[in-house]
């Protein structure tokens, strides 16, 4: 098994590099300049060279290319363009908040969606199984930034159990879940509802299979066909979906992030976008697909802990 | 052994009809049929696909989906006990226990993430009060007696390790689990190939011989019938059309579709250029003839058969034999033919 983690990473490589070359090109094509996004409208001709010189944009293309390559390998990601400080330090100072975030949410969507969802198939067509169908679409087509403003008036506004602005406060414990609660439901929901939705058909599938059959036909108790048998193999594409979804929840929790006002890769990511901070964009890029990489392959080792017939080699 | 033995039935069926709902309309697939099976006796149910033999057994067990099944009987007795009227979780005591069951599909029929020893314990563990240890040392046994080359070593294997042949064997095991009175065994060498199938039917034959069990054999191939069975009923379309003894039923087939069965079997002692089949195919559930079902594809037929379904009778007064059928069977036409116009 430690081969196989160890020749995933190495063909993540060639992955990593092709995203590096494609970032650099993209950040590129995109129209605007970082000097007059810095100096300004009303800079001068003179100032905006002497920026683009020091951001040193203004070389060939294969030039920064090079540099910027050669610099990634060996770990050096340079300054970000806007702030000056440096690329890496910026990232490592938001990944945490967006880690515990996604860690959360997913724990929530799997402990409503995962029992929601079986629920929901084993009273197939009866009135619970419409509401449960019902309430995981209107989770997945209500935008996250409404449920969060919503969230916001209820419990924080209205309830005031919650802070407004949950900006990461770390001082202890008990103010660390309060800041995260909010965010984390809003994103878990979603989470849920997909999991829901998907623990559901999966579920009616593995319920109908031959050996369900069996287990009845031996005498087991429904409790336990159902756990045991169904559920687990009824996870097999629970798990395919959640990996997935974990990959989008990374990059698009920003809405979530901007209402609650919480640091992130997402927020992040939107604000180096909007001042053409190439090299912040590029250091976010190539952990985001190194993330991507990272849970692909925990979703694969995932599938050997489920199913016996899946083989690492 | 006869139906009419005094001997104390083990299993005995009442008037079985199990219907399903399609399109919100009940149709059923088995149509008020009655048997009983003697101690140690093997009873064939033979017939082809779509007839109601699978149903028959579903039904027995318990195990017909109640979300568009239903399963309807004077009585399903089986050890003083009436199934058709047992609660849910006294029919699940005896399911495994004093009645078990086979598949016909090895290959899906057991748990593909579960370990085959661990499913073999699992038909114990909910009957019998056993300590884990003992339980195991029991799994054993059984797959020992299945005859499963080197099962100690093999007992934490998965499923996709085992090759169809070797798996009906655990599935085997697993129903011999809690020495059951009855097992009904649904086409358990269909999805096999021939060399497997007949080391099953040995093992079948040899468990039931060195054990006091009972089995009723589902199956559409009469070879298998005339090696194992000692008495056999035919269905066509929900219905028993013809029950007997084995050796009577293939000296006298009498119903015009037993006829035509046994008709279809290859033969290795004769010369025959081309396969008799029966022409047409069993009407749909939902398209059923108002009197005898096979009427559309039956030679014989005459108006009485389009008319009225015939009942089952018995040859000739307390004759084992009985059958289903106008033209072949022994009934007062003149008579019944009074009471079908009322």
């Amino acid at each position: 098994m430690l081969r196989f983690v160890v020749r995933r990473l190495i063909f993540a490589i060639p992955t990593l590099l092709a995203v590096m070359t494609m970032v650099f090109v993209l950040v590129r094509i995109v129209p605007g300049d970082p000097a007059q996004t810095i100096l300004g409208d009303q800079a001068s001709a003179e100032a905006l060279q002497t920026m683009r010189e020091r951001l040193g944009v203004d070389r060939p293309i294969i030039e920064q290319y090079i540099e910027f390559m050669g610099g990634a390998l060996v770990g050096d990601w340079g300054e970000s363009m806007v702030t000056g400080k440096p690329v890496l330090a910026e990232i490592a100072r938001v990944l945490p908040y967006t880690i515990e975030l996604t860690v959360v949410s997913l724990i929530i969507g799997g402990l409503i969606g995962i029992p929601l969802g079986a629920w929901s198939a084993l009273h197939r067509n009866e009135w619970i199984d419409y509401v449960t169908r019902v309430g995981s679409l209107l989770g997945l087509s209500f935008p996250a930034f409404v449920s969060a403003i919503l969230m916001l008036i209820v419990f924080s506004i209205q309830l005031r159990w919650l802070p407004v602005i949950s900006g990461g406060d770390r001082s202890s414990f008990g103010e660390w879940a309060r800041s995260l609660a909010l965010p984390a439901l809003n994103l878990g929901l979603i989470m849920a509802a997909y999991i829901t939705r998907v623990t559901r058909s999966s579920m009616l599938g593995s319920l109908g299979e031959d050996y369900i059959r069996t287990a009845r036909a031996k005498g087991v108790p429904e409790r336990v066909v159902i756990w045991r048998h169904g559920m687990r193999n009824a996870l097999i594409p629970v798990v395919t979906v959640v990996g997935l979804y974990l990959g989008i929840l990374i990059g698009n929790s920003v809405l979530t992030e901007i209402v609650f006002n919480r640091p992130g890769l997402g927020k992040l990511i939107v604000g180096a976008l909007g001042q053409r901070d190439y090299t912040l964009l590029q250091g976010l890029m190539i952990i985001y697909t190194f993330v991507i990489v990272i849970v692909n392959l925990l979703t694969d080792l995932t599938y050997g802990l489920i199913d016996p017939r899946v083989k690492y080699q | 052994m006869t139906a009419t033995s005094k001997i104390e039935p083990v299993l005995d069926v009442s008037n079985l009809t199990t219907s399903f709902r399609i399109g919100g309309e009940w149709y059923p697939a088995v149509r008020g049929i009655s048997f009983s099976l003697q101690p140690n006796e093997t009873l064939a149910l033979v017939g082809e696909s779509g007839c109601g033999k699978s149903m028959t057994a579903l039904s027995v067990l318990g195990l017909v989906p109640k979300a568009n099944g239903r399963v309807e009987a004077d009585h399903i007795r089986f050890e003083g006990k009436d199934l058709s009227r047992l609660p849910d979780e006294e029919m699940r005591k005896i399911r495994g226990n004093g009645i078990s069951m086979i598949f016909q599909e090895p290959m899906t029929s057991l748990n593909p993430v579960l370990p085959v020893g661990f499913q073999v314990v699992e038909a114990l563990r909910y009957h019998q009060n056993l300590s884990r240890a003992g339980r195991e040392r029991r799994a054993l046994e059984l797959l020992d007696l299945v005859k499963i080359p080197s099962a100690k070593s093999r007992f934490k294997e998965y499923p996709h390790q085992f090759s169809g042949g070797m798996r009906q064997r655990v599935m085997i095991a697993m129903a011999l689990a809690c020495r059951p009175k009855v097992i009904l065994a649904d086409e358990p060498t269909t999805a096999l190939d021939v060399t497997i199938q007949a080391q099953i039917l040995s093992l079948l034959n040899e468990l039931k011989a060195e054990t006091d069990m009972s089995m009723i054999f589902i199956t559409h191939n009469l070879g298998v019938v005339a090696a194992l069975a000692d008495r056999v009923a035919v269905m066509y379309a929900g219905d028993i059309v013809e029950i007997a003894g084995v050796g009577d039923l293939f000296a006298r087939p009498t119903h015009p579709y037993t006829e035509a069965l046994l008709r279809s079997v290859p033969r290795s002692d004769r010369d025959t250029k081309t396969l008799y089949s029966i022409p047409g195919a069993v009407p749909p559930l939902t398209r059923m003839p108002k009197g005898c079902r096979f009427t559309a594809r039956c030679e014989l037929a005459v108006d009485i058969c389009r008319k009225q379904n015939p009942p089952l009778d018995a040859l000739a007064a307390g004759d084992a034999h009985s059958v289903r059928c106008w033209v072949r069977g022994n009934h007062d036409r003149a008579a019944l033919k009074e009471n079908a116009d009322v």
